[in-house]
């Protein structure tokens, strides 16, 4: 089996102001991690610019054109208290929803079993008028879209195991049946969505964790909930939005995982991936901003993919 | 920074802390606090919580002093050495 990683360097050039969380550091921090010979067999994949027409899917044009008329000429642009642009940002934006369309083809098409997105800017918390939470394009939703319209598959699940809600993800799939949003995440915390009682068409799985929930606790739940769920579903195509903030030694999360669990959660799903659709998954990067904890957790998420 | 008061939680009296422990929750479940300082805002919130369960206790123990003082008439309020 092949595992693709997609990256860019562009990427490094979306900047955030100094001191904010999510920045160049986190991909480099995971470069460096993967450039071990154990990961020589990853089939690299620069990552295109994407079509339009896939972000069109999510995003309304006006929407998409706010985005691009927001980047700055030098410096920053603010696009609320979390949320910057840099001049190179909407190109890197660009570039993360190509990584992701681009693992879509490259699995459906066979020519790689699952695939990593080493991307930025994240995407989970942008809905599809709203860009907040460090997210300007939801790649993960684009990803789901593209698989349905290009490829003509019926069914996709997206895992959300990030510690914040993939608030945004919820929106776009809020009363579509076809897509699976399946999430686990810390609550209380940003952005205060996740409850168990946002269901959408039956289509919404909440799955909220007490502060300090451990890699216990969250096998527990995985198992007991989210396995579950998107066995019943059955779907032709497994999205993970990989965040990583989970971890124990992460800054803005509250929760107790290790690398470990995050290998664990991977080799669940690939079993139902092998169930249902034909082993594909295709995983995007979202939080993690504990470098040493990212890059280890990364790393331990993308040797599962190998692994098989 | 509005978001993170600077009055250290040990020295807020229980009404001021309970005040503002009902703001953040009213934030966080509100999503107005930015992701960046959600954890922050929330850890303060826990340290509000514990803060305004400790006076409780404190509080709690002593009626108890008074109750168990009133065997004839209430004596007032002790002081608590423990």
């Amino acid at each position: 089996m092949t595992t693709c990683l997609l990256h860019h360097p562009v990427f490094l050039d979306h900047l955030t102001p100094p001191g904010h969380p999510e920045r160049p550091d986190r991909l480099r921090a995971i470069a460096d991690a993967l450039d071990r010979p154990q990961f020589a067999a990853l089939l690299r994949i620069a990552a295109p610019h994407s079509d339009m027409e896939d972000i069109l899917a999510v995003h309304p044009a006006s929407y998409i054109e706010r985005i691009r008329t927001a980047v700055p000429q030098e410096g920053f642009a603010a696009i609320d208290a979390d949320t910057f642009m840099s001049p190179a940002s909407f190109t890197a934006a660009m570039h993360a929803v190509g990584a992701a369309c681009t693992a879509v083809d490259e699995v459906i098409a066979g020519r790689a079993t699952n695939a990593f997105c080493a991307v930025r800017p994240p995407g989970h918390h942008a809905e599809p008028e709203v860009a907040m939470g460090f997210c300007l394009f939801n790649n993960a939703a684009i990803a789901a879209r593209h698989a349905q319209r290009r490829h003509g598959l019926g069914r996709v699940a997206i895992v959300d195991w990030d510690v914040h809600h993939g608030n945004g993800t919820q929106a776009v799939f809020w009363s579509d049946p076809s897509v699976l949003f399946a999430s686990t995440h810390q609550m209380p915390l940003y952005p205060g969505t996740g409850a168990p009682s946002e269901r959408g068409a039956g289509n919404i799985l909440n799955v909220p964790l007490a502060p300090g929930t451990d890699g216990a606790g969250f096998r527990e739940a995985f198992t007991t909930h989210i396995l579950p769920a998107v066995d019943a579903f059955a779907p032709e195509l497994i999205v993970i939005s990989a965040g990583f903030d989970a971890h124990r030694d992460d800054p803005l999360g509250g929760l107790l995982l290790d690398a470990a669990d995050f290998a664990w959660a991977t080799g669940e799903l690939m079993r139902l991936a092998d169930r249902h659709a034909k082993g594909g998954i295709v995983s995007l990067l979202e939080g993690g901003y504990d470098l040493a904890g990212l890059a280890e957790s990364a790393a331990a998420h993308v040797a599962a993919l190998m692994e098989g | 920074m509005p978001d993170t008061p600077a009055t250290p939680v040990e020295s807020l009296p229980f009404e001021a802390a309970l005040k503002e422990l009902e703001k953040i929750v009213d934030r966080l479940e509100k999503g107005e606090v930015p992701l960046a300082k959600s954890i922050a805002i929330y850890e303060r919130g826990e340290a509000l919580k514990k803060h305004c369960e400790n006076l409780l206790k404190e509080a709690e123990a002593r009626v108890q002093k008074i109750r168990l003082g009133a065997d004839g008439k209430p004596k007032g309020v002790e002081p608590l050495d423990d």
